[in-house]
């Protein structure tokens, strides 16, 4: 039986990633929320004026939403690679719950 | 055949012919040592990058089912089929926060399907049943209505509607199919990865084409809202009320504020759970690959809602109004535009890329079915020592058999019985939230529990869906009803039901101390990020050991007599055994709240689109 790599028997009892970046988890957990949240709540869009260019409110806010969450959820990707080791090495080796 | 349009229907038939050729050649694709192997037919060889893995999901979410029928439903009712919208920009903010974590698990595991990780997490096969078993109903008729997208195409081409005879009348759909079919046997998951190149590309062209071009002809956007605006707010004598709405209403009942969020939200819950699009997730090659892309999919949905706008296009047409209505299909509104405002050869491109648009998922849909009955019910039940090369026989021609039966949906049944199916396959597929989504961040939940509440689910959810009406319709007239006095989305209500009957029956279970079964992932595995691919082709026996493990006793015999597996998984845990002898992880207390994040699934719901709303308004 072929041996685990090296690395993910190494026994440090690292901590949880959101453990050890409790800043970057809470802006990452912010702005998925916020993407959400955005979209979940209809009554911030769901009307028809101002009108933007021929564009009523409601249909203008959906359509330049989606960038707009593009954009975030790219930045949290970025983010996420902070949390953790870069992508080559496992993740939190031999890391086990309490 | 009298009235085709040469030319346009010369374009589609260049154009699907170069896509059978690209379906068959893609067997060369990334050859694999070893075809027959579930890792390769079913998911490619789990080696697809960030580019790859960008167009096939593009290619796998986005059907032809949305094309057609979410402007059908903004063309029926209005502001409602916008919800599709505001899903697609919701799903990637939820998938970026368990979708990794699935990637991670069954990577590590060789988990082929969600099943698998269910039986693996729970120890439990009567759970990774019922979700094999809710995947495969909720797909068939989810491809059905890929073929009834393709059929609404044909009609309007004017393509072998003359015949009365249901087999000459279907031809060129039968012919689409079979192509479809014996592609998807030979080469697997890469046929319709290649393929979505194709349709991604011909999709974009044909969208652009038509949001830049057709306002031109049609008086400019100013005029097309003005028009939608007024037809939906204008009183329909036979319902004496208004024929839909042009933004979502701030009622208690209706196309309210609360049914479009409930929509959206169910829905993209939901499409994350399907089999197929899990399917396409785990053929990536890491970690990153999925987490990247949840941020550049939302690209395509600046499409969808785009897409959507057709419908409305479609009201300010006035020929392609009128002919919707005498045809009483609102299906048609896309076909119809395209044909009226596109010179025949670009409406034959966008035909063509709504016929590829719904093969390209069609497959995918029906890969994922086939593994589903392979893995968790044929391996499980009844042939625990398949192997590999069996396997991947036995989902090659379940394939087959899934897109049979797709075909006999659509041919043979009432289109609205198909949609309705669809409608519910929503709901029901919703149902797995707890026990999918719940279980990749917790382990406290009960096996048991989560199987009662996913039945009361699934009936809630049948029932209430079967009751609603209309002035048109006495049964299956829309995915919403109204709950203590609110119009709300059927799926989101059950799937409340099933996750409070899930928490109070585990609490009870829990203090009865009822066994909890083995759990054979542990905690980092679910943040890991193997480089290697698991098992790459151990030829003939022993498959991705930790998969085959899952299946139990007889499985575990046949991994002895294998040879070693070289390392499923790239970074296994302090466990000696790679494979099927997993040292239980302690259930329960030990694996719950793994890396602190608890899954808070506050409410949920779903619905793909359903368009019988729309349809139902123009009956």
């Amino acid at each position: 039986m072929t041996q685990p790599p090296v690395q993910s028997r190494s026994s440090s009892g690292s901590r949880s990633p959101v453990a050890a970046h409790p800043v970057i988890s809470a802006v990452i957990a912010v702005l998925i929320i916020a993407c959400i949240a955005g979209t979940l709540f209809v009554p911030i869009y769901a009307r028809t004026v101002p009108k933007v260019g021929d564009f009523p409110f409601f249909y203008f806010y959906l359509l330049a939403y989606m960038p707009v969450v593009a954009v975030v959820l790219w930045i949290v990707v970025q983010l996420q690679k902070k949390l953790g080791p870069p992508g080559g090495q496992p993740a939190n080796p031999g890391e086990v719950a309490k | 055949m009298s009235d085709v349009n040469v030319t346009t229907f010369t374009i589609v038939v260049i154009l699907f012919v170069i896509v059978t050729g690209v379906g068959f050649a893609a067997v060369r694709w990334r050859r694999a040592e070893d075809m027959l192997h579930l890792n390769e037919w079913g998911l490619g060889g789990r080696g697809f990058g960030t580019f790859v893995t960008w167009f096939m999901l593009g290619g796998d979410v986005y059907t032809a089912y949305t094309y057609i029928a979410v402007p059908a439903l903004v063309f029926g009712s209005g502001s409602i089929g916008f919800f599709a919208v505001s899903y697609t920009i919701m799903v990637y903010p939820i998938i970026i926060i368990f979708l990794p974590r699935l990637w991670s698990v069954s990577r590590v595991h060789n988990y082929i399907t969600p099943s698998d990780f269910i039986r693996g997490r729970y120890g439990s096969r009567g759970l990774s049943l019922a979700s094999a078993f809710t995947g495969i109903i909720a797909l068939m008729p989810y491809i059905a209505l890929q073929l009834v997208g393709i059929q609404a195409v044909l009609t309007v081409m004017g393509v072998g509607t003359t015949s009365n005879n249901t087999f000459i009348k279907d031809l060129p759909l039968f012919i689409a199919f079979l192509v479809l079919a014996v592609f998807t046997y030979v080469s697997g998951l890469r046929a319709p990865a290649a393929i979505s190149f194709i349709k991604d590309t011909l999709v974009y062209v044909m969208v652009i084409v038509a949001v830049f071009y057709i306002p031109t002809r049609l008086g400019g956007w100013g005029h097309i809202f003005g028009t939608a605006e007024a037809h939906f707010t204008s009183i329909n004598p036979a319902t004496k009320k208004p024929y839909g709405t042009f933004v979502p209403t701030s009622g208690v009942t209706g196309s309210t504020q609360l049914d479009f969020a409930t929509l959206a939200l169910g829905s993209a819950i939901a499409l994350f759970l399907y089999p197929h699009t899990i399917t396409g997730t785990l053929a990536a090659k890491r970690r990153y690959v999925v987490r990247r892309n949840t941020a550049l999919l939302p690209i395509y949905s600046i499409l969808l809602g785009l897409i959507a706008l057709l419908g409305y296009m479609a009201i300010t047409d006035k020929t392609t109004a009128a002919e919707v209505k005498k045809a009483g299909n609102a299906q048609l509104a896309v076909p119809y535009l395209f044909q009226h405002m596109f010179s025949p050869w670009f409406a034959g491109v966008a035909f063509a890329a709504i016929i590829i648009g719904a093969l390209v998922p069609a497959a995918i849909m029906a890969i994922a079915a086939a593994n589903l009955f392979t893995r968790n019910i044929f391996t499980e039940f009844f042939k625990p020592d398949a192997s590999p090369r069996l396997q991947t026989k036995v989902s090659q021609w379940a394939s087959f058999v899934v897109k049979i039966g797709a075909l006999y949906f659509a041919v043979e049944l009432p289109h609205t019985f198909a949609i309705n199916l669809q409608l519910l396959g929503g709901v029901w597929i919703l149902q797995l939230g707890p026990m999918l989504i719940g279980g990749l961040f917790t382990r406290w939940f009960d096996r048991y529990a989560l199987l009662l509440g996913w039945l009361a689910g699934m009936a809630f959810g049948t029932i209430a869906a079967y009751k609603s009406a209309s002035p048109t319709v006495s049964h299956w007239a829309s995915s919403s009803d109204i709950e203590f006095g609110h119009t709300v989305y059927i799926g989101l209500s059950a799937l409340i039901i099933n996750l409070v009957i899930a928490v109070i029956l585990t609490v009870i279970f829990r203090a009865a101390k009822v066994p909890q079964g083995a759990d054979e992932t542990l905690p980092h595995q679910y943040t890991a990020d193997p480089a290697d691919l698991p098992a790459p082709t151990p030829v003939g026996i022993g498959l991705g050991a930790a998969e085959a493990g899952t299946a139990g006793a007889g499985t575990a015999g046949d991994l002895s007599r294998g040879r070693p597996a070289p390392l499923p998984d790239g970074v296994h845990a302090p466990g000696p055994l790679p494979d099927g002898v997993h040292a239980p992880a302690p259930s329960g207390a030990g694996a719950k709240n793994i890396d602190g994040r608890h899954m808070t699934i506050g409410h949920l719901g779903n619905g793909l689109p359903s368009c019988v709303e729309g349809i139902a308004s123009l009956q």
